[in-house]
């Protein structure tokens, strides 16, 4: 009785979350306001993301920001071909490629001329990043902490890439002055009720699908990947296949959200795949609680909405930095399950079950032994 | 022939600065299983340390250097005693830890120090070039080499030829057995990782002359230096030096060939396959942890 209590409530939990953010739009008439909130329900999706693969899998994705920023590429590149022709080049070449000297659009932004094809390749090209990327580490069964460095390393080089490559990315500025996504005689205008719904559905899609995956048998494996992997690997399972699975849908789920930041934007630019904004998804993540889908998103709504209804002058945001970090180390050292954990407990206690504090989330506790490669 | 010789002297430049960042790296993951995020943040205190007393106290460049090493290394010594030491057995806790320790640390000198860019003059003496087989190098790359050199002496003596080295290698190999055996593992713990934290320190002193000093520059120091660590192979200090060397070499040339972010691109494509095809690194010592 009390554990169908639980798990309803979590049901509900799900729900009344699904109806907050679909009815903001009843109680706000302020655009700029409207197109903050859907930000913010994006790193949304980008913290549930993570979840799926750091809280779910155990696969600490330092470079999330790498899948977040193709996509945006993807989806900014089909609307910069979109934009009216007084601010392209000659023949709808975009204006950077002119300013840089480029007679011709380069062949891999040909098909970019397509919407569909910009959609699907935003989800596509992360995911192919994130399968080769998972097949090389997980197939030679690296450590854990060496997959996060790498993710790192792999993220500071793609940004390189993007800045130097000059000639077809924007460099340093990105691609901006980008039109309005048309989709289905729909205008998704950045600032409209239209664009924050596509989001808040895409974050309730989200949690739904991370929801089936997690309690379907894949994601039962994926948690016990998580705590502990040699004794799957004996069970007989493939780890690395479930690895790959989870980091790719993860990579998949950013490329999206991260095509959602090019329109609501209006820009895309290297700092999408910066460290700062893949240290900020890791940060979401624990404060919210890794082990939870709805957790990581409320995290990230937490900790992005206080950052944003403070002041956002330079020096004001270099103290709110450094107060970030400072919270960042306190919760991994008290409250390694994040602030869910309290709700968690709060609602066992209403349930009149002392004992049951937490679910299956345990937190995986690796030992020493398990540091090597092997 | 000079053109050759001079890549190769390029090559090494670019090495042995490598080589500095990723010693204390490779020290404190070998011999605690934790991946130091900080360290590219302790590399930018030296630097900032050196400017400081350099530009405030008109301290000369090479007496600098050894305070540094203290200095970051004290830094390093209070983190581990505060932080770290709590989270043994958590490797990717460690890794957010030392991650936010980061954050405070870049924050609290673009408060503290200012978000612009700062230089570091370096001593007159070391500016002429050397004349060596027919090529012109400057006199600095040559101090960094010969401080590198003798920074990986002094690392090999103290693991191998010193008391403080068996108890480290002790502990390496078995903790709990350590343990048993009556060594103060925490003692060796906070003091590797400070002794790590020092070097990085001295690297961020060594590298501030050569290019601004930043708030954020440990960043892509660090990067560079983890490449060099995986491919490697851990607690291994040969492993560090060759892959160094290595990786040092391979991105002069490539940065020679194309340029530096395309040798960077590059390099890290090639290290992720080596990785899996020897993921344990080039030069992994077989060892057990306990």
């Amino acid at each position: 009785m009390r554990q169908i209590f639980v798990t309803r409530g979590w049901i509900l939990g799900y729900a009344v979350f699904a109806l907050a953010i679909l009815a903001v739009p009843l109680f706000i008439d302020d655009p700029y306001l409207l197109n903050k909130l859907a930000r913010y329900l994006i790193f949304g999706i980008l913290a549930a993301a993570l979840s799926l693969s750091w809280g779910y899998t155990g696969i600490l994705n330092l470079g999330q920001a790498v899948s977040f920023g193709l996509g945006s590429y993807c989806m900014a590149m089909t609307l910069k071909l979109r934009t009216i022709p007084i601010q392209t080049g000659a023949e709808g070449l975009p204006d950077f490629m002119v300013w840089n000297n480029v007679k011709m659009l380069p062949w891999f932004w040909e098909p970019f001329h397509s919407t569909a094809f910009a959609i699907a390749a935003g989800i596509a090209v992360p995911v192919v990043v994130a399968l080769l990327l998972g097949w090389f580490v997980f197939r030679a069964r690296v450590a854990g902490v060496y997959v996060s460095i790498i993710t790192l390393a792999m993220l500071v080089v793609v940004n390189l890439l993007i800045i130097d490559q000059q000639r077809f990315t924007g460099g340093f500025n990105g691609l901006t002055d980008l039109a309005d996504l048309k989709l289905f005689g729909i205008d998704f205008d950045p600032y409209s009720g239209a664009t924050y719904y596509l989001i808040a559905f895409s974050l309730i899609a989200t949690l739904i699908i991370g929801q089936l995956v997690i309690r379907s048998k894949t994601g039962l494996i994926m948690q016990a990947i998580r705590d502990d992997e040699t004794r799957v690997r004996y069970f007989g399972y493939d780890v690395a296949r479930y690895q790959i699975f989870a980091f790719s849908l993860s990579a998949g789920i950013s490329g999206f959200a991260g095509m959602l930041y090019a329109m609501v934007m209006a820009f895309a630019s290297p700092t999408f795949l910066s460290v700062q904004l893949s240290l900020s998804i890791v940060i979401w993540c624990a404060v919210g609680g890794r082990a939870s889908l709805i957790g990581a998103a409320l995290g990230a709504l937490l900790v992005t909405g206080i950052q944003g209804s403070l002041s956002e002058t330079p020096a004001f945001l270099n103290t709110w930095m450094l107060i970030m970090g400072a919270l960042f180390v306190a919760v991994v050292l008290f409250l390694p399950k994040g602030l869910i954990s309290i709700l968690n407990f709060g609602m066992a206690r209403l349930a009149g079950d002392t004992a049951m504090t937490d679910d299956d989330d345990e937190v995986p506790l690796a030992h020493g032994g398990k540091l090597g490669i092997g | 022939m000079t053109d050759l010789l001079n890549q190769i002297l390029t090559g090494l430049s670019i090495a042995s600065i490598l080589l500095l960042v990723s010693l204390g790296l490779a020290i404190i993951y070998g011999a605690m299983g934790v991946i130091n995020l900080a360290h590219g943040d302790f590399l930018m205190l030296g630097a900032y340390a050196v400017w400081l007393m350099e530009s405030v106290f008109g301290l000369g460049f090479l007496p600098c250097l050894i305070l540094v090493f203290f200095i970051v290394g004290a830094v390093g010594w209070l983190v581990e005693r505060t932080l770290i030491r709590h989270l043994y057995g958590r490797p990717l806790d460690t890794i957010l830890a030392t991650w936010g320790v980061g954050i405070i640390l870049q924050q609290g000198i673009r408060l503290g120090a200012g978000a612009q860019l700062r230089y570091v003059k370096m001593p007159d003496y070391l500016v002429s070039p050397i004349h060596v087989f027919g090529v012109d190098i400057s006199a600095y790359r040559v101090l960094i080499f010969a401080v590198t050199i003798i920074l990986v002496a002094i690392t090999y003596l103290l693991i191998f030829r010193t008391g403080f080295g068996i108890r480290l290698r002790a502990v390496m190999q078995n903790a709990e057995i350590a343990r048993c055996f009556g060594i103060n593992n925490a003692r060796i713990y906070s003091l590797t990782f400070a002794y790590g934290a020092g070097l990085a320190g001295l690297a961020g002193a060594l590298v501030s002359p050569l290019k601004s000093v930043s708030p954020d520059m440990g960043t892509n120091y660090v990067v560079d230096a983890f490449l060099v660590v995986v491919s490697g192979g851990v607690q291994s200090l040969f492993g560090t030096v060759a892959s160094a060397g290595i990786i040092g070499e391979m991105s002069g040339g490539f940065a020679y060939l194309w340029n530096d972010t395309l040798a960077r691109a590059l390099l890290f494509f090639l290290v992720v396959v080596l990785i899996r095809f020897r993921p344990q690194g080039l030069f992994a010592m077989q060892l057990r942890r306990g």
